[in-house]
Order: C-alpha cells, then structure tokens, then sequence
C-alpha cells in the first residue's frame, strides 16, 4: 500500500476528519442533559451562596437538597431597565435577545425579604468573569459575592473565587446615604485601607497582589450591573 | 512478540521517560504548562494527571494507526487525535465530575498544546507498537508529575504560605515579620526553580551537552 500518493493522504484524511468529528458530536449531544443539569445546579449553588443563607449549605451537599433549598427560598423575577418587575416572565425564559431585561433572585425567609441578587457578567484579563452580587434588603449594604465561573491565572487573578477576596466585599455599600449617589465597589491596588481614607473605604476593597488587570474588571463589572440594577434597587431603597 | 509486559527493554522505557531523559530536565519540554500551573500544588497534580493520560492514550492510538498514516500529514493526523482525546475527557469530566472540571478550567485545553504529547508521539509511538508507546507516554507524563509537583510545592509553600490551601507557614512566623515571597507567585520564581532543579538532576545523573 503507497501511504504517500494523494489520493491515500486525501482519503486517510476524511476518514480521520469523519471518525473524530463523530466521536466529539456523540459525547457532546450525549452528555448534554447531565452538563445543562450541572450549570443549573451549580447557578443555583451560587446564588444560595451570594445570598448568604441563614443556615449555610456544605459546600458537599447534593445536587436534590441544593434544589429544595433554592426552591423554597428563592424567588426569581425579571426586571426591566426601568426597575419594573415584568409579570409571568423568569430568568430561564431570557435569551440573548432581551437586552434590557434582567433577571434578579429575591432571598426570602418565612415570607420576609433578607436578600436581593443578581448576576454580574464582566471581562477580567483573559476571560469572561461571572459571578452574583446580593444586598442586604436595605438595598445598600452588600451581603455576599461570588465569581464562579472564569479563566483568570491561578493563584494570582484566579484568586477571586476564593473566599479571602470575596469577603472583603461583605458590608461594603454600593449607594452613599450621605451624598446621595452609587459607590460600586472599587478593587484598588493594594491594601484599600493604605489607599483611600474615611468614607471612601465603604466602597474600596483589598486588590490581589499581581492581577491588578483582574482587579480592575471587577471594578468595571460592579459599576455596570450596580447601576443596572439601581433602577429596581433605588425603588424598595428605605431611606 | 512473546515479550513479557515489563522486560528489561520495557523496564528501560519506563526508566527514561522518568529519569534518564525526563521530558523536563532532559529534553526540555513542556517548559510552558510548567511555569504556568504550578502556583499552587492542587492545580499541578491536576494537570499532572490530566497529562499523563492524554500522553499514554494518544501514544497508543497513533501507535496503533502508524503503519497507516500517510508521512505528509502525520502531524495533522497526530493533533486531530490528540485533541479529540482531549475534548471527550473536558466532555466527560463536565457531565460527570463538574467540580474537577470547574478547578481545571483552562488547564484541559492547554494540554493539546503540549509539546511533550507531541513529541512523543513523533519521536515515540509512530516506530513502535502500542505496549510499548503506552509505557513510554506513562513514565514521560509520570516524569513531567514529579518535577511539576515538586515546583508547585516549593512554589505554593514559598509563595502563599499553604500546601495544597492549608495553611503551613503559623502565624507567629508572620508575626515576627516574615513575608511571603511575591516572586514565588510569579513566573521569574519558576525559572529559577526549574533551572535547579535540571542542574540537580542532570548532575545526578550524569547528563553532559554533547
């Protein structure tokens, strides 16, 4: 057998071509119910996670516990750009398309609102970020965030999915009773307390040594989804 | 045939892909996943593992089709194979191991890119049968886990203070002024790790540039 002429290499290469693309096409089609099925339950871990329930999950607990749990205390809306809360639509009907509609998640516990939350979608250095950022039902007072889902470089811009980062955004506030106006959380470089004094340190968290590009994104990301959502958020704002 | 599965020829396979000419130290492969994975020790072993099976399985596939292969696109071929194998296991790890899938991240897809993969299979599988490009791709990826985790521990350990997330430095070193080394965390500390690490190995072994 000639491997060499043409017209073996031409046939050899379909053949290579066909097999794989097959082999990809079946596991991706055939495991597709269990991936969709994994992002949910992982989407719904997190904003359990952003809201900082009462009686916190393990971070071990099944996916069927996750989903009662979520169930019963979560309630999911739409909200349009104006802040209006758009009946008979949820946040898995959305697509692409409805650019200004936004889904937002209400932590309730014995029928009383504890928590807003909502996703924050942003660039970081090398990837897309995606994580929920809840508040206090003061609507002013951040109760939680997680990042859940990038490609930053572990150990360095990676670290923001790690619970030392996200903490130091517990009790900061995104709207400035006192000068009336949004503060989106800045992550500066550095140490926030050696950078910005007074006030301003309600709003400034702890940067990561090394990933100051990652920083800034997150910067960017908390500005935009802050001001989108203070439409809905400046309306059950109790001042 | 009628070789015993680990002969002396098999054992000497197995010998220097992990010592003799270690893909790191010896050939100087796959110096790229080195410096960038091994910030922490947990992310190290990960891409270890990870390595390791694409570099055995693929090694056996392409051993397997070599008399078969037209020499023109032999490397296509090889790439195609390569990363078929890795996206069915990101696939798989994503339906059945999501959280292994999500702490990975980035580091599957990387692995298509590594040379030692590639370089095995050209200086390796395509002139052997597949036993033999099986041992060869295992003691090549178990050669790259060992240097990769030893950095990752000295990295993570100098570095961030931890091992493996737990914290191994006490408090009261921190407290009498000791500070993580920064440039552990960055690629520099890599370098200078991995160049004493070649020159320990490669004075045990004896290893001289021709």
């Amino acid at each position: 057998m000639n491997t060499s002429s043409t017209r073996y290499t031409f046939i050899f290469a379909i053949i290579v071509c066909v097999v794989s693309a097959v082999m990809l096409a079946t596991f991706s089609e055939g495991l597709r119910t269990q991936k969709e099925l994994n992002e949910e339950l992982d989407v719904k871990r997190n904003i359990l996670k952003a809201v900082v329930l009462k009686d916190p999950i393990a971070p071990k607990m099944k996916g069927p516990e996750v989903l009662k749990v979520y169930e019963s205390k979560i309630e999911e809306l739409v909200v349009d750009a104006q802040g209006n809360i758009v009946d008979g639509k949820t946040p898995k009907q959305l697509t692409e398309k409805n650019k200004d509609l936004f889904p937002l998640y209400i932590y309730k516990e014995d029928g009383q609102v504890m928590a807003y939350a909502f996703p924050i979608i942003g660039q970081g250095l090398w990837s897309t970020l995606y994580g929920y950022l809840a508040v206090e039902s003061d609507a002013t007072t951040i109760r939680g965030v997680t990042f859940y889902k990038h490609g930053e470089t572990p150990g360095l811009g990676g670290e923001i999915e790690k619970e030392w980062f996200q903490k130091n955004f517990k009790g900061k506030t995104i709207y400035s009773v006192k000068e009336h106006k949004l503060t989106p959380t800045v992550v500066v470089k550095g140490k926030a307390a050696d950078i910005v004094k007074g006030d301003a340190l309600s709003y400034h968290v702890d940067g990561i040594t090394a990933a100051t590009l990652t920083g800034n994104g997150v910067t960017d990301m908390m500005a935009r989804w802050v001001k989108v959502y203070d439409a809905y958020l400046s309306k059950v704002r109790k001042i | 045939m009628g070789e015993a599965l680990l002969s002396s020829k098999n054992q000497k396979i197995l010998k220097d892909g992990f010592w003799d000419t270690n893909p790191i130290t010896f050939q100087i492969l796959g110096i790229c996943s080195a410096l960038a994975v091994t910030t922490q020790l947990k992310a190290a072993i990960v891409m270890s593992l990870g390595l390791t099976f694409v570099t055995a399985g693929s090694n056996v596939v392409i051993s397997l089709i070599r008399n078969f292969i037209p020499p023109q696109i032999r490397i296509i071929v090889q790439l195609t194979v390569v990363s078929a194998l890795v996206i069915s296991i990101d696939q798989l790890l994503r339906a059945y191991m999501f959280d292994v899938s999500k702490q990975l991240s980035v580091f599957v897809g990387l692995i298509i890119t590594n040379c030692i993969v590639m370089g095995r299979l050209e200086a390796f599988a395509m002139g052997n049968p597949p036993w033999k490009s099986f041992l060869d791709g295992l003691a090549n990826g178990a050669g790259y886990s060992a240097i990769l985790i030893l950095i990752g521990i000295v990295r993570e350990i100098l570095g961030s203070g931890t091992l493996l997330g737990y914290h191994v430095i006490p408090a009261s070193v921190y407290a009498q002024g000791y500070v993580n080394n920064g440039m552990m965390v960055l690629a520099p500390g890599a370098f200078f790790l991995l160049g004493i690490i070649v020159w320990i190995q490669r004075a045990i072994s004896g290893y001289k540039e021709s």
